[in-house]
């Protein structure tokens, strides 16, 4: 009986703070090694791309995150890099992973007629040489 | 139809007994049974807790597990399955008053049994007399659904929900005893109670007479294989569904193992004259009003309805809740009270129109039961889907742990569910009609007053199901 109710008490906190820790940590695990931004999809006259501007390093890897927040679809392209996401839904999330490979200023863009300011729904990535890199060049 | 007979075709007292079988017995009376079952819910509730925590305010509610469980797949199985099916199993496998009553007992799976009783921790106090009975839970469940339209669409407003209840059963539970929370305040307690009179399934006594010869009463006072029953009932005695929460501890205590686990025909339980009340009478109203409501404000083509209960303006809201209480707590039950007036007198009998009203209250209950499946399969079938996506992806952070992250939304068996709309709600007027003209025979001594008296009942419930109908397919 002792045994049994030390694995229910168990089985608990494995259910409960179990699910947490694991959760985050699976989380964590899944972004380990990259440079993660959190891009969210909102049409121009409630604020654009926040954020409007991402500064990245050339060489190192990185995930966006691209989550609509709205109730309209939206799209995502990075042209420069040969990213484009064709649709997302309301309150999806995509990934992209990618490595920038050269520096420079690369505009984004929404590509779902979301709304009459839809063409205005743009944001830019701005790529410049790591520091290390920097540093070892010199 | 004939009499004793549900829809003139089974005999009311037709029982199977599930617990015939030794190994639903042996599962039933295991002390992992039901625990098993919570500790799966507390593992899915506190993933439904950090999606509704991380979602934040703005996320659609499409694409957060929080919502698309709690008000797309439990509410729809609720009403489909576990209520009419199972009665109050939901109660069995609930996690909600988990902390509450683990505080309690201090103890998960055993049994703590001395000096012949359980011992609580906690004041183990007496619920208030005035306060035992569904009016609290008629109230709050009422209040609740005035936040319904964030609940759907804002991830933090079902947290915020769902931690208030398990704070509010936690506080509860050390205060006072037993399963008191769930008897009186649990929100969707009252109605799983109400309409689980309706349900195929049941836990009775056997033989009541061994009970009468037996002096112990584990299943009251509890013993060393399990606690006197959590829910304050007589398990030897009861007759009514209402307020049994299925948690099998009195299949555990029995020595002589007379309980048992019976199926049994639809809407037995409505037939029982006990312990009926106004406050009853108020819950099978309430559900089909608000029904109604929710049909009207979500599923209806009136954008204007829905933008009010969703809060787009502080004026629109607070004119949705005017409505809607007024509604649920005036318009209604007066309605009502017309054709249960005009029933007392077409009867031409001297029967108190108290006891008239909350009798044929409960003729209403197959056709609110039918209204909110009606009113599911309309979320569960454009909707359903959606599930997918949110079993991949639970806290929208761009995970896909089963590859199904990105599955279209894809609508099911859409063409049909008018046709199984109507199906349903015809069914459920088919059971009303039986219990009202059962309950006219109850009600009204005489047999031709009692066919007089219930014709404006059945007016009222065929009016309801045309005003349904009308509202869900016309």
């Amino acid at each position: 009986m002792r045994r049994q109710e030390a694995l229910a008490v168990a089985l608990a906190v494995l259910a409960t703070v179990g699910t947490v820790v694991a959760a985050l940590w699976y989380d964590r695990h899944r972004d380990a090694g990259r440079d993660v931004i959190e891009l969210l999809a909102i049409q121009p006259k409630n604020g654009n791309w926040q954020p409007n501007e991402i500064r990245l390093e050339r060489g190192r890897p990185v995930r966006l995150k691209i989550r609509n927040v709205e109730t309209v679809s939206h799209g995502f392209a990075l042209p420069d890099f040969g990213i484009g996401v064709a649709e997302i839904k309301p309150g999806e999330v995509h990934v992209v992973d990618f490595t920038p490979d050269r520096t420079g200023v690369f505009p984004f863009y929404c590509t779902v007629w979301c709304s009459p300011e839809h063409m205005a729904m743009a944001g830019r990535v701005i790529v410049t040489e790591s520091v290390a890199r920097a540093s070892s060049d010199r | 139809m004939r009499e004793g007979y549900v829809l003139g075709l089974i005999p009311e007292t037709w029982r199977f007994e599930l617990t015939r079988f030794p190994w639903v017995r042996r599962l039933l009376k295991s002390r992992w049974m039901p625990l098993a079952l919570i500790l799966f819910n507390v593992f899915l509730f506190t993933v439904i807790l950090m999606a509704g925590f991380f979602g934040g305010l703005t996320s659609p509610g499409n694409y957060n597990f929080g919502i698309m469980i709690v008000w797309i797949l439990w509410w729809v199985l609720l009403m489909t399955v576990l209520v009419p099916v199972l009665s109050r199993f939901w109660c069995t496998m609930c996690p909600l008053p988990f902390l509450g009553e683990w505080l309690q007992r201090l103890r998960l799976f055993s049994v703590r049994y001395e000096r012949g009783r359980n011992p609580y921790f906690g004041l183990n106090k007496r619920w208030p007399r005035s306060l035992s009975n569904m009016w609290l839970m008629n109230i709050l469940f009422l209040a609740t659904t005035f936040a319904s339209g964030f609940f759907t669409v804002r991830p933090a407003a079902t947290f915020v929900l769902l931690a208030a209840i398990i704070a509010l059963s936690v506080v509860l539970s050390l205060i006072y005893r037993a399963r008191t929370f769930c008897l009186y305040v649990c929100p969707v307690s009252g109605f799983q109670g109400l309409y689980s009179n309706f349900a195929l399934t049941e836990v009775r006594v056997k033989d009541p007479e061994i009970c009468a010869r037996h002096k112990q009463k584990g299943c009251v006072v509890g013993n060393e294989r399990g606690y006197g029953c959590p829910w304050l009932l007589l398990p030897y005695a009861f007759r009514r569904n209402t307020y049994c929460g299925m948690c099998f501890e009195c299949l555990k205590t029995c020595e002589y193992d007379n309980m048992a686990v019976n199926l049994r025909p639809p809407g037995v339980d409505l037939l029982v004259d006990e312990k009926r009340g106004l406050d009853e009478a108020y819950k099978a109203l309430i559900m089909l009003g608000i029904a109604i409501v929710f049909f009207v404000t979500f599923q209806g083509p009136w954008g204007t309805l829905k933008d009010w209960a969703n809060a787009a303006t502080l004026s629109g809201y607070l004119t949705f809740i005017g409505l809607h209480a007024s509604w649920n707590l005036l318009v209604l039950p007066a309605i009502f009270l017309l054709f249960v007036w005009g029933a007392r007198r077409a009867a031409r009998q001297s029967v108190p129109l108290k006891k008239v009203y909350v009798n044929f209250s409960y003729a209403t209950v197959p056709l609110g039961l039918a209204a909110w499946i009606a009113f599911s399969l309309g979320i569960i079938l454009p909707n359903g889907s959606y599930l997918l996506h949110v079993l991949s992806d639970p806290f929208a952070w761009g995970w896909n742990l089963f590859g199904t992250a990105h599955f279209p939304w894809t609508p099911v068996l859409t063409g049909l569910m008018p046709y199984l709309m109507i199906l349903t709600l015809l069914i459920g007027l088919l059971f009303s009609i039986d219990i009202a003209l059962k309950i006219a025979r109850q009600t009204f001594a005489e047999p031709e007053a009692a066919v007089r008296g219930a014709f404006p009942i059945l007016g009222f419930l065929g009016a309801t199901t045309l005003g349904l109908l009308w509202l869900f397919v016309g």
